[in-house]
């Protein structure tokens, strides 16, 4: 009986603890600091201290290739621990990063939005002692690109472009007859295509109801299409919510909003366009029930493995015009969505040390460019990359690329972080005719009123 | 000896209620306290700024046009889902405790939707209603269905409601059963031997004696659906256009997302009043109907 009182006792007792241990903060990097036996201490402390990081990753659609890669740099450097701080696809990936971070428990590394990056730009590690060395590796101006506020805060590993995805077969089929991406250069060439594929009987383009693509994606391109250079671009956005701008009265916005029109004339999804599966527009895309699809060379990572589909891609600019000259017509958009870059609000030094080695490692090593390039599908904006691309859209968007014909679209690294969201909203409403230009351009400027002064 | 036994019976509670009440504290109570005064601050994760701004806040709440809007949704959306899942559950419940044949395999099935986690059950839902229903739609040509019920306002309310009902109902139909086998079997024979029909049995026996179990099934779907979270996020997203937000969903968007966390927690106390006053009247109006059988 007194056995089984004490017994109880005991196992309450280790709950209780468990619990209070479960709150006190996780010290297990310092814990697993061993010493080492066998070498008797006289070896350098560096090598035979256990660190261990934790990774936060937003880019979840590859969460099981990063954690491949951090057990092989684990086995090359036993010594480095790396743990997957895995997020869900596009949901509450800010929430969580914040909330690790009020806790005061945030990831050693970041792959984050370089946006937000710059808004806790005082949490995390300025990488300027780093800078030449990443100039040397990468592609010229990828480092430019990358600077935040001056700053070079995030490393860049992945480049993105977007645009009007083609479906060469889709197209051909449509407008029988070989398809020549150059000749179209104004809305009125876009359109008299979409036309002949109607015609057709095809559906000529897709585009996707989420409010990312059409705030983000769509509507953003109003900020970046304004100059070639990002700080002018900040400045209209600066104008925006002092109310200087009429949106109505902006030739960008409304080449944007009438080619918009265009789309929405002609789009797939035009019954119900709301719906945004994501996984099912990129597949009817990649199996020709569309010809045209307004996204990104990243719809890869779903279209390359998918059976059945289609094999020739490429990408087209978005005429906002019908003036081939105008700047836009002839570029794609382009940046560097993500950044690695590292903490420094709770990190030990150690860690920071073993971090900037292993993201070096996973961006210049063979292992990590296959990785990356290979099984994630991206394209990276380094030099001498040890793997081929089989992205058939990130190698057309490299094309475009090279010649320069690209459109920055950096500014939307200083917006505010719910600006797709709310203006997604808008144009959700204006895609369903809620709306008209009018109201769309009203809850535009009202939502960047909101932000005036800050 | 009686300072003993006290001792020890303080000991004895210590050992098995010491773990509930440390955990409630840890992850209720303190985290409340601890939320209340950050609405009194211009708390901001970005700076690590926290200066005292006393009621901007809640000031800033009652501006917050959408905010008010939403909690209005957000009522009638805890009304509706209140009364649906409330009233299926008490059939359900009626229907199972009859004593026919398989009623065990029913009972467990119509729980099953409360142990798959709202976010899974989300995805569920949203399948059903983007792909399969506008699918069969277009088959059979049933107009309802022609387009997904979450691309338009109206109907993206009524998936939002049928979705939480249905997970709430077995919970529900639980408690139903519980209270339904608590009516003495006297009564009811003495009802039937003076002629009662069915439809009088339920109405002036069976709900009058199960009033406790509808007070606590009330007061459990009320603070749940207001609360709702994961379904809204699996769901709908808030969407189309931000006209399906529940009020956490916007509290936690205000507050992450546009960062403005000193707002977006005081609108979770507004939320949180809100909340507990309209439980607490009810409990406190139903518990009057309460009846000795």
């Amino acid at each position: 009986m007194k056995l089984r009182k004490a017994a109880s006792f005991a196992i309450a007792l280790t709950v209780v603890t468990g619990l209070l241990a479960g709150c006190s903060k996780g010290n297990s990097t310092n814990s697993a600091v061993k010493e080492d036996k066998g070498n008797g201490g006289t070896q350098t402390q560096q090598a035979s201290k256990d660190v261990k990081l934790t990774f936060f990753n937003t880019s979840a659609e590859v969460n099981t290739v990063f954690e491949e890669l951090f057990k092989k740099y684990h086995e090359q450097n036993p010594q480095v621990t790396i743990e997957l701080i895995p997020t869900p696809i596009g949901g509450a990936q800010l929430e969580k990063f914040q909330s690790l971070l009020a806790s005061g428990n945030p990831a050693t590394i970041v792959n984050l939005d370089a946006g937000t990056i710059l808004q806790y730009k005082d949490d995390f590690l300025d990488l300027e002692p780093e800078k030449a060395k990443y100039e040397a590796l990468t592609n010229p101006g990828a480092i430019d690109g990358a600077l935040l506020d001056g700053q070079f805060l995030g490393i860049p590993w992945t480049a993105q472009g977007y645009g009007l995805l083609y479906n060469k077969r889709a197209v051909e089929e449509g407008i029988g007859g070989a398809f020549d991406p150059a000749s179209v250069k104004t809305r009125d060439d876009l359109e008299a295509v979409f036309k002949k594929i109607e015609a057709a009987g095809k559906a000529p383009v897709m585009l996707h109801g989420a409010d990312w693509s059409l705030g983000a994606h769509y509507l953003g391109l109003t900020y970046s299409l304004q100059s070639q250079k990002v700080e002018d671009n900040r400045k209209f956005v600066e104008e925006l919510k002092n109310g200087q701008v009429k949106l109505t009265e902006n030739p960008q916005f409304t080449g944007l909003m009438d080619t918009f029109d265009l789309l929405k004339k002609y789009n797939a999804r035009k019954s119900d366009p709301l719906v945004a599966d994501y996984n099912r527009d990129s597949a009817d895309f990649a199996k020709g029930a569309a010809a045209f699809y307004f996204m990104g060379d990243w719809s890869w990572a779903v279209i390359g493995t998918l059976e059945g589909r289609d094999t020739d891609f490429g990408i087209l600019p978005l005429p906002i015009s019908n003036n081939p000259e105008d700047f836009g017509n002839a570029q794609v958009a382009y940046s560097e969505p993500k950044l690695f870059a590292i903490d420094d609000s709770k990190s030990t030094p150690e860690q920071q040390e073993a971090a900037k080695a292993f993201i070096e490692w996973m961006v210049s090593s063979e292992d990590g460019q296959k990785a990356i390039i290979t099984d994630m599908g991206l394209s990276m904006p380094y030099k001498d990359l040890k793997a081929k691309s089989t992205n058939v859209m990130s190698n057309a968007v490299s094309e475009y690329v090279k010649q320069g014909k690209i459109i920055n679209i950096g500014v939307i690294n200083y917006l505010p972080q719910d600006y797709w969201a709310k203006t997604g909203a808008a144009m959700q409403k204006y895609l369903v005719g809620n709306i008209d230009r009018q109201g769309l351009a009203q809850e535009v400027q009202d939502y960047w009123k909101s932000y005036a002064g800050k | 000896m009686n300072k003993k036994l006290s001792l020890k019976n303080a000991g004895t509670f210590l050992v098995f209620g010491g773990p509930s009440i440390f955990a409630f504290a840890a992850v209720v109570i303190i985290p409340f306290i601890v939320g209340l005064y950050l609405t009194f601050t211009n708390w901001d994760v970005r700076t690590g700024d926290s200066s005292l701004i006393g009621f901007t806040n809640y000031l800033e709440v009652f501006r917050d046009k959408v905010f008010l809007q939403q909690l209005w949704f957000t009522l009638k959306y805890v009304f509706f889902t209140v009364v649906i899942a409330n009233v299926f559950a008490f059939f359900i419940a009626l229907a199972l405790t009859r004593g026919g044949r398989g009623e065990q395999w029913l009972r467990t099935g119509f729980f099953t939707p409360n142990l798959v986690g709202g976010i899974v059950l989300g995805y569920l839902w949203q399948t059903l209603f983007s792909q399969v229903l506008p699918y069969l739609g277009a088959k059979y040509g049933w107009e309802l269905f022609q387009t997904s019920w979450l691309t338009n306002t109206g109907t993206a309310f009524w998936a939002l409601i049928i979705a939480t009902a249905w997970q709430l109902v077995g919970y529900l139909m639980i408690i139903y059963i519980a209270g339904f086998t608590g009516v003495p079997n006297d009564v009811l024979e003495a009802a039937s031997i003076d002629g009662a029909g069915r439809t009088s049995v339920i109405r002036r026996i069976i709900l009058p004696l199960t009033v406790p179990a509808i007070v606590i099934c009330i007061f459990i779907s009320l603070s749940r659906s207001f609360l709702t979270y994961d379904i809204n996020l699996a769901l709908t997203k808030g969407g189309p256009f931000n006209s399906t937000e529940l009020a956490t969903y916007h509290i936690v968007q205000k507050a992450f997302l546009s960062n403005q966390y000193g707002v977006g927690q005081a609108e979770a106390v507004v939320l949180f009043a809100v909340v507990a006053i309209i439980a607490l009247t009810q409990s406190y109006l139903l518990k009057k109907l309460e009846v000795e059988s």
